[in-house]
């Protein structure tokens, strides 16, 4: 459930990264001052274990299809929460980076949709729990379903929220609830299924590292509480910046609260937008520029709060059209120009 | 230079599951010295050196490199004067680049960049891989990755080289390289190895390990040709050794 | 991210790339970063009926691959690779928004314009995060985070994550191969060993953290990480990023296309 980058608005994708990197500071802050250094080669392997294991493919009894793990769960059980989800976050930096699974700025909301939800939600709220009075088999199977399950439940929820409020779909809400959360349902009982099987295996042959991942982690309800206000804060701080910043772009939380409260107010008002599209007005220069009406009229329809719908008519839209082809055209010569250059300089330096 | 001598009382070692790996050894080891530590597999030679080296501590006897006893305490002392070599490279490279990775033991005793520099163009210069320095471990071949490993414990200067099967796993040229590199280093060397021709090459004395206890301590040339002590420990009278196969001749 | 073979294979690739000595690889790591992140912020922040204004931001990823002397093929498979997701999500878009538009005489769903300009960002965003690390690798961008002042302990792991991947995806790989060779008609790893495969696998990595740890304390690790010095941004540098933030503020405010074409259009009418 990687979230792409081309699927959200930079107000949505940079609240997520403060809040993540908010979390991740308080991560690290937990890992130097209560564990040993040991756990840093730790966690970084464990990391580059993750990725060996989603090429596992586990056959789902009874479906004839089979299916990998993502591994949030595991790394909490493992390792604890604050170590799992700084893990989480390295696995998923080097998935952006080298296999383009999510994207820089997406990066934020994918540690969050699968990181935080399951080491800091799931994990202390419903596997430790569960697990306080004895280690079982059937414990261990019961428990890591469950939090598996909830885990991507509010990971897939988020990814609906986050997708929405960056308003680059057309998807109405209930709509994608629907797609995401069985389809996550699924997924999160294979993932706690399997979780389950190597827990119980690593309880059997080495239950000494079952019982340190559990022992040296003081999740107390403080803890947790300074966790997630921090977060909010975080998250709440951004996202006002910047959307005052985009204040006059409908695009992104605006454009979801607009929708929530039902009201449209299509004007585009003040701020940086409006300086913007004054400047452009001024520096104008051609006359019967149709992309400035454009801006000014807002083509008075949808009543969602929608952005201006920017071809108008018909003239607009050959202009782009035209325009658009010459400027691939260029950029293609001049790509091509260069390449073509750098391989002569070769030629002749060969 | 008493300083160099490296000295084992009486060791005893339990693995925390109860398993005896050492079981009372004592040697000492004198400066310049080149000791092959030979044995079956699980004879202990590994949890041997670990505890050579500091990195596990005998639950009875002592270490002591020169006069100084190994303990939690003189361990960053220590560690500057004992280099080991792991066996598997990939263990000892973590980090990205070769560079970086032999960089790592100077950057963490505070060295000046430029010293930093020097001491790995140094070290990837006497193992011959200075045109690798760049590489990412993972796109090295066995033997790049062996002296790779060999050039990160010698920026680190030390008087003494401690080796884990250093020719485990190396096609013939690659062990000879290796093999050569090794007799280019002139302090304390200690090598464990199956390989009881390389150890009858490169080391003047031999200890025997047997189940945890040290079998026979002794001058190579002696020891390697004993077949019946050979056979008890799980070992055999290297090929250089034996009988010639094709004129039946005796070596 | 199903065959282990091609994960390990684009990982190399990436890292080759990123080995060479072009006019872009030699730029500071950190100035890269920058620019990447200030192109995507500019790319995602375009509304989602606009396609035109999003077509002079081509210039950018085209310009670095010639001057990077990168090839075209493999980063344009990443893409295509990307796509069936967003291509989902997206294919969506003309069944729900069905007011229409005209264009060169026809109608067509606004749905497809939206549909669009989501294929287009993802396409940039994807070249873009791709082309950052095909010219800077992982050890200087972690350089780059480095000054960003990301602490020392991420920065390790993410490297000791990025350095061991390789090594326990052939590790599994060699696992997976002798599983298969005793269960031929299995598609995947039976459940009576899912625990047992994967368990051991785990172990196995335990062990061998606990030896990089040991190899580490060996040469005076302690919690600390040193990196070595990174080189000074120059004035080139700057001028870099300068000029491409400008180009990126430009072709946000202006839509290029549209007056491009206007001109040409108003000329020949
Ligand atoms: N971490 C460990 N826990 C328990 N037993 C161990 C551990 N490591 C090694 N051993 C046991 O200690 C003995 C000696 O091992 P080792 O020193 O690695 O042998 P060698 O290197 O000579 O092959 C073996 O029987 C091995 O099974
Ligand atoms: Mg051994």
């Amino acid at each position: 459930m990687h979230m792409a980058d081309a699927l959200i608005s930079p107000v949505v994708g940079g609240a997520m990264w403060a809040a993540t990197a908010g979390v991740a500071a308080y991560s690290i802050k937990k890992v130097q001052t209560e564990m040993d250094e040991k756990k840093i080669p730790l966690m970084g392997v464990m990391g580059a274990f993750i990725f060996a294991s989603q090429m596992i493919n586990f056959t789902i009894p009874a479906t004839g299809s089979s299916g990998h793990i993502g591994g949030g769960l595991i790394l909490a059980i493992l390792l604890g929460p604050y170590a799992g989800f700084l893990t989480i976050a390295s696995v998923l930096a080097i998935q952006a980076l080298f296999f383009a699974d999510g994207g820089l700025l997406a990066y934020g909301c994918n540690v969050f949709n699968m990181g935080f939800f399951s080491c800091f939600i799931a994990y202390p709220l419903i596997y430790k729990v569960l697990m306080k009075k004895e280690y079982s088999t059937t414990r261990i199977f019961l428990a890591s379903v469950l939090t598996a399950v909830i885990g991507l439940q509010l990971g897939a929820f988020g990814v609906v929220l986050e997708t929405l409020f960056s308003g680059k779909t057309e998807l109405p809400f209930g709509t994608f609830v629907l797609l995401m959360q069985p389809i996550h349902l699924a997924i999160g009982v294979v993932e706690g299924l399997v979780t389950a099987a190597i827990a119980t295996y690593i309880w059997n042959a080495r239950p000494e590292i079952m019982e340190k991942a559990s022992s040296g982690e003081t999740i107390g309800n403080i803890s947790i509480k300074k966790v997630v206000a921090g977060l909010v804060a975080a998250a709440v701080v951004t996202g006002a910046g910047l959307s005052w910043f985009a204040s006059s772009n409908p695009d992104g939380l605006e454009w979801a609260m607009i929708k929530t409260a039902g009201t449209a107010e299509l004007e585009a008002t003040g701020g940086l937008h409006q300086q913007l599209s004054d400047l452009q007005s001024k520096t104008a220069f051609l006359p019967d520029y149709s992309f400035k009406a454009s801006e000014e009229e807002p083509e008075p329809s949808g009543g969602e709060g929608e952005e201006a719908w920017p071809a108008v008519d018909g003239g607009t839209s050959t202009s782009g059209l035209v325009g658009g082809s010459l400027t691939l055209i260029l950029a293609a010569l001049v790509g091509g120009g260069i390449s073509l250059m750098k391989r002569r300089k070769y030629r002749i330096n060969s | 230079m008493s300083h160099h001598k490296l000295e084992a009382k009486n060791l005893h070692f339990n693995y925390p599951d109860g398993h005896n790996a050492v079981k009372g050894m004592s040697f000492s080891i004198h400066h310049g010295e080149s000791v092959g530590i030979i044995g079956a597999n699980g004879a202990g030679k590994s949890t041997l050196l670990m505890l050579l080296m500091g990195v596990l501590f005998p639950n009875q006897g002592e270490v002591c490199v020169g006069d100084v006893q190994v303990t939690k305490k003189t361990l960053p002392m220590i560690r500057q004067r004992l280099g080991m070599v792991f066996q598997d490279p990939d263990d000892q490279l973590f980090m990205n680049t070769v560079y970086d990775d032999v960089a790592f033991g100077p950057r963490n005793y505070k060295l000046n960049e430029k010293e930093v520099e020097k001491r790995v163009l140094n070290a990837l210069e006497v193992v011959g891989i200075l045109h690798l320095k760049d590489r990412a471990p993972f796109k090295l071949s066995g033997g790049e990755k062996r002296a790779a490993a060999i050039a990160s414990v010698l920026s680190m200067q030390p008087d003494i080289l401690v080796m884990d099967e250093p020719t485990a796993a190396l096609d013939p040229k690659s062990r000879r390289r290796v093999m050569e590199l090794l007799r280019s280093f002139k302090h304390t060397k200690i090598v464990t190895s199956h390989d009881l021709d390389m150890i009858y090459e490169m080391c003047d004395r031999t200890i025997v390990i047997k189940n945890g206890e040290i079998a026979a301590d002794g001058v190579t040339s002696e020891i390697l040709v004993n077949a019946e002590l050979m056979d008890a420990c799980g070992l055999e009278v290297p090929l250089a050794l034996q009988n010639c196969p094709v004129c039946g001749s005796k070596k | 991210m199903a065959n282990i073979a091609d994960s390990i294979y684009n990982m190399r690739l990436l890292d080759d790339l990123a080995r060479q000595e072009t006019l872009i690889h030699k730029l500071h790591p950190l100035v890269k970063l920058l620019t990447t992140v200030s192109y995507l912020t500019v790319v995602v922040s375009f509304g989602r009926y606009e396609v035109a204004g999003l077509l002079p931001l081509f210039f950018y990823p085209v310009m670095v691959l010639a001057l990077a002397e990168l090839p075209l093929k493999p980063i344009l498979l990443r893409i295509l690779l990307v796509s069936p997701f967003i291509i989902g999500i997206g294919i969506l878009n003309p069944v729900f928004d069905q007011q229409t538009f005209e264009l060169a005489g026809k109608e067509f769903s606004r749905g497809w314009v939206t549909f669009l300009s989501i294929l287009l960002k993802s396409g940039l965003t994807v070249t873009a995060a791709l082309l950052l690390i095909a010219t800077t690798g992982m050890d200087r961008l972690a350089g780059a985070l480095r000054i960003l002042k990301v602490p020392r302990i991420f920065v390790l792991q993410l490297l000791l994550t990025y350095r061991y991947i390789s090594v326990l995806m052939e590790e599994v790989a060699r696992t997976l191969r002798a599983y298969s060779l005793r269960a031929p008609k299995q598609k995947g790893v039976h459940r009576s060993a899912w625990g047992s495969l994967a368990g051991q696998l785990l172990l196995r990595t335990f062990d061998r953290a606990q030896r990089i740890y040991e190899a580490m304390c060996l040469r005076g690790f302690a919690g600390e990480y040193h990196s070595g010095e990174i080189n000074k941004i120059s004035g080139w540098d700057w001028a870099y990023l300068g000029g491409w933030v400008a180009f990126f503020v430009l072709a946000r405010m202006y839509n290029i296309p549209l007056l491009i074409g206007s001109l040409l259009t108003g000329v020949i009418r």
